[in-house]
């Protein structure tokens, strides 16, 4: 154990000592984080929190058209008008402004909707229960739904279900109520009014999607995972310059001579630098949940699951150690190490999504995204941030991360073995 | 007294290599010698040193060090030997005591034992005042100081030193060179390669030349140049590895 004490105190005092290295690693990323955070915030506003420009023309004014009017505006999806400035709004008016691409939806109520419902609902009754002599049917108006063509399915099909859902429920409304109406004449004992039981079926709330599988993270969710991940691994400078000096100046050489394994060698500068991931990721955290509300961004929401933040803080971590490792391993040179170091880490970082998030890249990139260690990283985090998920939820990206350090780390020593 | 170590039939060929770098290399050093390994560049010594050492593995043969194998029992050897190299080999954003004890705790060497050494090797070897100071602004000669004294620190019973006085002034050549004959005869066996012969003569208790990775002659300094009839180790060394230019 006093080899291993020696040798991390080695390590430590080595990143104590390269104050530049230490700014790098820390002050660098804490100011991007502040800074990229800052300037996205309202593009991801404008991305997440964009509305669906919705016109409505409320002809009925009773429960059918309130209902659907209280949905849309319900929905927090579209952003509703109920009027023009230029001229009063009309069946055709309406229909223009949606050709014109002014609005992505129109919705006219025809007037009388509601009454006409109710009529028909009571002549079906009424000649359910006999009483009935009318026999000349009641002429139904439509709703209209304008549609732009560039308008997702997706909301046309949300609009849609809102409008026969309020409809449906109106019509059942009805029913009950005349039904109720014509059991009391026929009866001896009156009934009371029957209503409609609210929901008996539960709906559990899920997170919003805007697309099949996508889950959209605002501007500090996004950075703090993303830049969180960009420090851990820019550390990879600093630990194969580390590695590095230690083999050009002899002192590895010295050690490999002293009863010194070559597993407590690594073991302790990955403990070494393990500390200092931790270090990183814990003052990222601190800064996305007390200083960036500050600057008036959203403050960063960290889970509830601690088990899945320490597991990928670990993960992440060690994948960042284990590249570090392999570079620092195999470079010729201080100078190979940090360019290709420095590159592969922006590259992974750019292919990862850490500048432009992978959701709103192209779909050729968000597959090639999938090959990046800092994608899995930013992936786990917006788990356990966006998600809320559990330590299960991080599990396959932990293992992908897990599995890159245990390549790196071989694949280092065999090299370094071989030559 | 013994064979302290033994080295028989060793051979090594780098990968990529025709030649060998060490090619049936035998010798012998017993215990509480100074013993010299001189050649010219690319003779085999390093390569050699480095098989003792653990850096290396031969292809063909073996060498014994206190009675162990290098192939097979070197986590054995490593605590026994000590290990001066030609860098440096220090930390030179840390200081002399920093380093010291790091290499201490390496050896194992319990804190209360170890602070009292550092502290007494750095006195011996005139470093007291300048303990707290990081090796990078050291001297070539205080560099050279505290490097010998990282390989004195356990106690080795072997000390494998190279070139430990190349490149500094007269004093600090000196204080080196008079601490290592008072721990030689303490008991401390030493192997020692250097190209300054003359250093090697009066240093080494014997000596063996090396040339493509083979021992070309071995004795004690003074036989050896008695043999050859020549007027120094230097002249003997021409004579026996020949003029030309080796890198």
């Amino acid at each position: 154990m006093r080899r291993f004490w020696a040798l991390l105190y080695k390590d430590i005092l080595l990143l104590i000592r390269d104050l530049a290295g230490l700014a790098m690693m820390f002050l660098m990323p804490l100011a991007l984080v502040v800074l990229m955070t800052y300037l996205q915030d309202s593009t991801f506003n404008s991305i997440t929190e964009h509305k669906i420009p919705l016109l409505l023309l409320d002809e009925d004014r009773d429960s059918l058209g309130i209902s659907i009017g209280q949905s849309v505006e319900a929905s927090h999806i579209f952003s509703v008008d109920t009027m023009l400035k230029e001229e009063p709004l009309t069946a055709l008016s309406l229909e223009r402004e949606v050709a014109k691409g002014h609005y992505q939806i129109g919705i006219f109520i025809p007037r009388n909707t509601t009454e006409k419902i109710r009529l028909g609902i009571r002549k079906s009754v009424l000649g359910t229960f006999g009483s009935d002599t009318d026999t000349v049917p009641i002429r139904m108006d439509s709703i209209s739904i304008f549609v732009d063509p560039t308008t997702k399915n997706s909301f046309k099909a949300t609009i849609i279900s809102s409008i026969r859902e309020y409809a449906a429920r109106l019509q059942a409304d009805f029913v009950l109520r005349e039904v109720s109406v014509e059991v009391n004449r026929i009866v001896p004992v009156p009934i009371g009014k029957i209503e409609m039981p609210k929901e008996l079926v539960g709906i559990k709330e899920r997170y919003a999607r805007l697309d099949e599988g996508r889950l959209m993270p605002n501007s500090v969710q996004h950075n703090v995972s993303a830049w969180s991940m960009f420090a851990v691994f820019f550390i990879v400078i600093s630990l194969s310059g580390n590695i590095i000096k230690e083999r050009d100046d002899g002192s590895f050489t010295r050690l490999m001579t002293m009863p010194c394994p070559y597993w407590l060698y690594l073991q302790a500068k990955m403990v070494a630098y393990l500390m200092v991931c931790l270090s990183q990721l814990f003052l990222m955290f601190l800064m996305g949940v007390y200083v960036l509300p500050l600057l008036g961004l959203p403050a960063l929401e960290m889970g509830h699951s601690v088990a899945a933040l320490v597991l990928m803080s670990f993960s992440a971590s060690l994948a960042a150690i284990g590249y570090g490792i392999a570079i620092g391993k195999m470079a010729t040179s201080n100078q190979q190490a940090a360019v290709f170091g420095s590159i592969s880490v922006v590259i992974m970082a750019a292919v990862g999504g850490v500048w432009i998030p992978v959701f709103v890249m192209p779909e050729i990139m968000q597959t090639i995204s999938r090959v990046s260690p800092l994608n899995w990283g930013v992936s786990g985090f917006y788990d356990i941030f966006v998600r809320d998920g559990d330590w299960h939820s991080v599990l396959p990206e932990c293992a992908a991360l897990l599995s890159f350090a245990v390549l790196c780390v071989t694949t280092a020593i065999v090299y370094d073995r071989r030559r | 007294m013994g064979h302290i170590i033994e080295i028989k039939d060793l051979h090594k060929t780098y990968k990529g290599n025709v030649n060998p770098s060490v090619d049936g290399l035998s010798l012998c050093v017993e215990e509480g010698d100074v013993f010299g390994l001189l050649g010219p560049n690319g003779a085999g010594k390093t390569t050699t040193i480095g098989i003792l050492c653990g850096l290396r593995t031969p292809d063909r043969g073996d060498a014994s060090i206190c009675g162990y194998s290098v192939k097979e029992a070197m986590k054995k050897i490593k605590p026994l030997i000590g290990v001066v190299p030609q860098d440096f080999a220090l930390y030179p954003m840390l200081t002399a005591v920093e380093n010291l004890r790091i290499f201490g705790g390496i050896y194992n060497i319990p804190r209360k034992q170890l602070m009292p050494k550092i502290d007494s090797l750095l006195d011996t070897f005139g470093l007291s005042s300048s303990r707290n100071r990081a090796i990078e602004k050291y001297s070539g000669g205080m560099k050279r100081r505290v490097n010998l004294i990282a390989g004195l620190l356990h106690n080795p019973r072997i000390l494998f030193l190279d070139e430990p006085t190349v490149g500094i002034d007269v004093q600090s050549r000196h204080v080196i060179l008079e601490n290592l004959k008072r721990i030689n005869k303490e008991g401390t066996t030493m192997v020692y390669t250097s190209h300054l012969l003359e250093e090697a003569e009066h240093f080494c208790s014997s000596i063996a030349l090396v040339d493509d990775g083979r021992i070309v002659c071995e004795g004690t300094p003074k036989a050896l140049v008695a043999e050859a009839g020549t007027k120094s180790l230097e002249e003997l060394f021409l004579l026996k590895t020949g003029k030309k230019l080796r890198d």
